[in-house]
């Protein structure tokens, strides 16, 4: 230990002896130790990193930490607290000041007194114990296996630490790297960069999201039918969903819209089906409304201005919406659950011959034709679509029932009568095929876990402006500059342990009458990779499954620990269990040991030096 | 017991006098009767009187006026459930939520039929429901654990109403059955409920005990340990426990001299013993450590810091002890007594971990025992703080008391911690992980031992350690209730729970209420001494 280099440079020669007959008196060690820290500037060092002030410093710090870090927890996230605190590297450090603190405290007390037994196997217990949990950090791992009954031995466990793989595009070899897009949460203001090794490459990271999604989009192609992309949009829900549909057979393609309703696109033109009696309003700018075949009320109320230039729709519930009527001539708006269209208009309206005509061109007596068709009524709506021209046509039904139809072209759009829902015709080729990207969706809601990943572009010192890719956890991505193609992986690292372990049965026995669970019994069989010996274990709650298992292996921790971790309800041919290897655990449970038998000394065998106060 | 008893002769006093006619039937004879529920075999008693806890909060329910005990509410309605879905017997306690869901506020129990109807509580169950086999670990809000606890409360109602909760024939050793529609004994149950024919009730209770007789012995349950959970539910050994410490601590104040002392002694002494039986039969129930939930703890830690003051007390023969320790006992026991719903004592299944009585015993027991130790210094602690505000100066003894105190406090805590380390190493694999509760513990170590090595380096003494010993408790409440109930996450998920927030709040605000004015007056009489 570093003992011997200590004692060299400073040790007072006088009364150094550890002796049971003539223990120093309180004064007597006052004095030898304001002579020898006089005396050398090591001593002085060693009682100042010893010091009770700055062992009362760790204490309040440490504490004060930590309860910070138990508060993160539960205001964000484990992985928070872990990251800024309990792994961090101020942390570490200052739990290593802790440890010179605690040693240094116990040389301050040479000469060493029976007094001082206690004290000392209790402080170096905790320096025992943190050296233990520093190597268990630094040479052991912590994982986990997905075992099933009906699947093959494995060989590797997933530990519990992000990792970036990339394969370098020269020799092919695979590079890896701790990451973690989650705590680091890279952005384009404080992006990431990583250099492939062996080429001027750089991956730069600049965006995170936890909840990637895949997304379908429309592209041409070769082969393939035709094809359409149709953006929905709610205003009112703030949504934008795209839905891309091929046709791929003379079968039609069927999707369903959020269960609200079936989009339905085939190569024939919808057949006509039998139609909702609309309701039809003769509007007039001047007088009432001449209603006709109303025999669904809709509650829905058009009025043309004087002018006959605007259309007001108002709708039961008391709201209203006015439009210019040359921009919505023809055009169903939705209200209320149905769908108004403004069918034909006069300005100067006069019946001749049993047929409306207009006298003149001046809105003398402005009158427009509307039409009111309701879409609500039982059943789930639906949307018909084929390819006509550049365009589609479309018919919405409902029960079977037609109740609105009508031509798009690429850029229209016509609104749905689902709530406030529109479509609108993005793309329509004659020749397409789905393709799927990853898109950041919304922030997921509390307890919800979606597929974490980061956006990454592949650059170098003459490429710039290439574009990025979202590299989700769990899957390979390729990036490219459009010259160099890199290969990159980024999920939990997979570490391979010098055994195989297969899961043999596992057996969830229950509280009497009810579902829940009294324990969790896996057999496992493991194959030790060098000797092909096979050798079984049992992992039951509080009784760790081990391989190798001697004797030797459980006191030092040179062992992998299985123990049970999570259960699948409903799939009882699978566990997983947690994976430790810990080679620290030897000193763990020693300093543990010291700590204990030492404060007991301490507070209760010691000497009665100091006299009971009466 | 004696509570229980006068509340039945009340009950039965007004219900002869008002209407002879009806409740006029004792059901009280189906109380050993074995059921299974809950994940083990229990009399009848208790699981009325934990069914009815856990729809009311309450042990007894009151209709008309008229207090009726638990297991004539819950037998008339598994028996005869009409108009019980009128009752107000699911309770609500989250004010905030009742308004949400448009709810009275200001009314805590409600009527089946008036939430079944309510669609907003409909959706905040559904959504709960979803949550929850979405994610079996998802860590739910204080709105969503109500609601949570809501969906268990109208289960239960609906459970006794079918019948279905009522296990009651030991027809397979995994899971009891209920009783048949047709079954002699439930239609003579019934007709005797109904009609307020005792004989017909009886002649029930004696069919359904032969039924259960007659079903495979190794099915049936130990009649010894039915009848030793009825004598348990009884007793209230532990309601005992607290009236004997209190009249121990007031005889301790009140009788100067040794009279009052040796009085102290045997009141606190037969309340220990009390509190030890009662912990003997809880384990002879359960079959293992009584520390497994907040209830258990509770009395637990009441029990430790009796246990501490009697032994300094055999030591050092001062009073200090038992006074310091009985109003933290009679405070702790009281709450555990009178707060089911936050504190509920029922025996329950552990989770798999758990289910270990070696780590239980030594891991538990010891960080209880040294949360008790701790409480022991705190009522010290007071004491050495009420004499400073009264004027007077604690003696160096008492201040000795409260260091010796602290030293139990700290050995058996850091011993409990790290023993949690090495359980935890077999358990859940790894030693330490900064899990919540671990690292609360750690740091009410770390506060008790910067509290001792404060007063080794000089920077205070008597006084000061009092002061200490009051502020360092609040770092034990913080691990022993905030980790379960306010912070809500980590591995101890076992122990968790919602309530109490407000009164725990309170305590901590009078403790450092209390704190600010002895330290406010020690420097006055330290500036009076310093003048004069």
């Amino acid at each position: 230990m570093a003992w011997s280099h200590l004692r060299l440079s400073a040790l007072p020669q006088q009364g150094g002896v550890l002796t049971k007959n003539n223990p120093l008196t309180p004064a007597a060690r006052r004095a030898l130790v304001e002579s020898r820290k006089r005396a050398s500037l090591g001593w002085r060092i060693i009682h100042w990193l010893g010091s009770l002030q700055l062992a009362l410093v760790l204490l309040s710090t440490i504490a004060i930490a930590c309860a910070a870090a138990t508060i993160a927890e539960s205001e964000f996230s484990t992985k928070i607290a872990q990251t800024y605190i309990y792994k961090a590297p101020w942390f570490l450090v200052w739990l290593g000041v802790l440890c010179i603190n605690l040693f240094s405290v116990t040389l301050t007390r040479w000469p060493w007194e029976k007094k001082h037994v206690g004290f000392i196997i209790t402080h170096y217990g905790i320096i025992t114990l943190l050296v233990g949990a520093m190597i268990g950090l630094h040479t052991g791992f912590e994982g986990n296996v997905t075992l099933h009954k009906d699947k093959p031995p494995l060989r590797k466990v997933t530990v519990n630490r992000s990792i970036i793989q990339v394969e370098s595009p020269t020799d092919t070899a695979l590079y890896v790297m701790p990451f973690d897009a989650s705590v680091a949460r890279p952005s384009i203001k404080s992006p990431r960069v990583f250099d492939v090794p062996g080429t001027q490459l750089r991956i730069v990271a600049d965006d995170f999201s936890d909840n990637l999604r895949k997304e379908e989009t429309l592209a041409q192609s070769s082969k393939g039918g035709p094809g359409v992309l149709l953006r929905f949009t709610s205003p009112r829900m703030a949504q934008i969903v795209d839905m891309p549909l091929v046709l791929e057979s003379d079968s039609p393609t069927e999707k369903d819209f959020f269960g609200l309703a079936n989009i339905v696109l085939q190569r024939d033109p919808p057949m006509k089906t039998e139609a909702t009696p609309p309701e039809t309003q003769m509007v007039f700018g001047r007088f009432a409304p001449v209603v006709q075949g109303s025999n669904i009320p809709t509650g829905v109320a058009v009025s043309l201005s004087q002018d006959g230039r605007k259309v007001t729709i108002s709708t039961a519930d008391a709201t209203s919406a006015t439009y210019l009527r040359e921009e919505i001539m023809r055009k169903p708006l939705a209200a209320a659950g149905s769908l108004v269209t403004v069918e034909d208009y006069w300005p100067d309206f006069e019946m001749r011959d049993g047929r409306p005509t207009t006298k003149s061109g001046d809105p003398n007596n402005p009158a427009a034709l509307v039409r009111i068709q309701s879409s609500s009524g039982d059943g789930k709506p639906a949307l018909v679509l084929s390819p006509k021209g550049n365009g589609i046509s479309y018919q919405l039904q409902r029960s079977g029932k037609s109740y609105a139809n009508g031509v798009a072209e690429k850029g229209d759009s016509f609104a749905l009568g689902w709530a406030d829902w529109e479509a609108e015709l993005i793309e329509s080729l004659p020749m397409a095929e789905i393709t799927t990207f990853l898109k950041p969706g919304l922030p997921l809601p509390e307890g919800e876990v979606g597929i974490p990943g980061f956006r990454a572009k592949l650059t170098s010192n003459e490429t710039s402006n290439v574009p990025s890719r979202w590299v989700p956890s769990g899957e390979i991505t390729t990036l490219t500059d459009g010259k160099n193609v890199v290969r990159i992986g980024y999920g939990l690292e997979l570490r391979p342990v010098p055994f195989s372990i297969r899961l043999v049965d596992f057996e969830v026995p229950r509280y009497e009458g009810t579902e829940t669970p009294s324990n969790f019994i896996a057999s496992v069989e493991f194959q030790d990779a060098a000797t092909g010996e096979l050798k079984t274990g049992t992992a039951r709650m509080n009784h760790p499954a081990s391989f190798p298992g001697t004797i030797l292996a459980n006191i030092t921790g040179i062992n992998y620990k299985f123990s049970q971790a999570e259960w699948n309800p409903r799939d009882l041919d699978e566990t997983t269990l947690q994976v430790l290897y810990d080679p620290g655990w030897l000193f763990k449970w020693l300093g543990s040991l010291l700590v204990c038998v030492g404060i007991s000394i301490m507070f209760y065998l010691k000497p009665k030096s100091t006299p009971r106060p009466s | 017991m004696s509570r229980s008893f006068f509340q039945y002769i009340a009950v039965a006093a007004v219900v002869f006098l008002t209407s002879p006619a009806l409740f006029a039937i004792d059901t009280s004879g189906i109380e050993d009767i074995a059921i299974q529920e809950g994940g083990r075999k229990k009399p009848f008693l208790v699981f009325a009187h934990e069914t009815l806890l856990g729809m009311t909060g309450k042990s007894s329910f009151s209709k008309d006026g008229r207090s009726l005990n638990a297991i004539f509410t819950v037998t008339s309605i598994w028996l005869a459930p009409k108009g019980w879905e009128n009752e107000p017997l699911i309770l609500i306690n989250n004010q905030k939520f009742k308004s949400q869901v448009g709810l009275n506020p200001r009314k805590k129990l409600f009527a089946y039929r008036e939430l079944a109807e309510s669609g907003a509580l409909r959706t905040a169950l559904n959504e709960v429901s979803n949550l929850r086999s979405k994610n079996p670990r998802a860590s739910l809000d204080i709105i969503q654990r109500e609601v949570s606890n809501i969906g268990m409360r109208l289960a239960l109602f609906e459970g006794l109403v079918s019948g279905n909760l009522v296990t009651l024939l030991p027809t397979a050793a995994a899971a009891w059955s209920p009783l048949p529609t047709e079954d002699p004994a439930l239609i003579e149950l019934r007709r005797g409920l109904l009609q307020n024919n005792q004989g017909a009730f009886n002649r029930g209770l004696e069919l359904l005990r032969s039924e259960q007789a007659s079903e495979e012995v190794r099915f049936q349950a130990d009649p010894a340990k039915i009848a030793i959970e009825v004598a348990y539910q009884k007793i209230h050994p532990f309601r005992w426990a607290w009236i004997l410490y209190l009249v121990a601590g007031i005889l301790l104040i009140t009788i100067p001299g040794s009279a009052g002392y040796i009085l102290g002694w045997i009141f606190s002494g037969a309340g220990f013993l009390l509190q030890v039986s009662g912990f003997v039969l809880r384990i002879l129930i359960s079959g293992r450590a009584p520390v497994t939930n907040m209830y258990e703890s509770v009395v637990w830690v009441a029990f430790g810091t009796i246990l501490f003051a009697l032994i300094f007390e055999a030591i050092y023969r001062s009073r200090y002890f038992l006074l310091g320790a009985v109003p933290v006992a009679v405070a702790s026991l009281i709450l555990a007594d009178t707060q089911p719903v936050i504190l509920n004592s029922a025996i329950n299944p552990l989770v798999p971990v758990l289910a270990d009585n070696f780590w239980l015993t030594t891991h538990v027991l010891s960080i209880t025992l040294s949360y008790g130790a701790f409480a022991l210094a705190l009522g010290v602690g007071h004491i050495i703080l009420g004499k400073t505000i009264f004027g007077s100066k604690a003696s160096p003894a008492l201040n000795n008391y409260l260091y010796r105190t602290l030293q139990v406090g700290v050995l058996l805590l850091a011993v409990g911690t790290l023993l949690g380390g090495v359980w935890a190493n077999y358990s859940w694999g790894r030693f330490w992980d900064w899990d919540p509760k671990e690292t609360w513990a750690l740091i009410a170590l770390l506060v008790y031992l910067f509290l001792l090595h404060g007063r080794i380096a000089g920077k205070w003494a008597g006084f000061g350690m009092a002061v200490g010993a009051v502020l360092a408790f609040q770092s034990i409440i913080m691990a022993w209730y905030g980790v379960n109930f306010i912070l809500g996450v980590g591995l101890h998920s076992y122990g968790f729970g919602s309530g109490g927030l407000p009164g725990a709040v309170a305590f901590v605000s009078v403790e450092f209420l209390f704190v600010a004015i002895a330290v406010f007056r020690h420097r006055f009489l330290a500036r009076k001494a310093a003048t004069a």
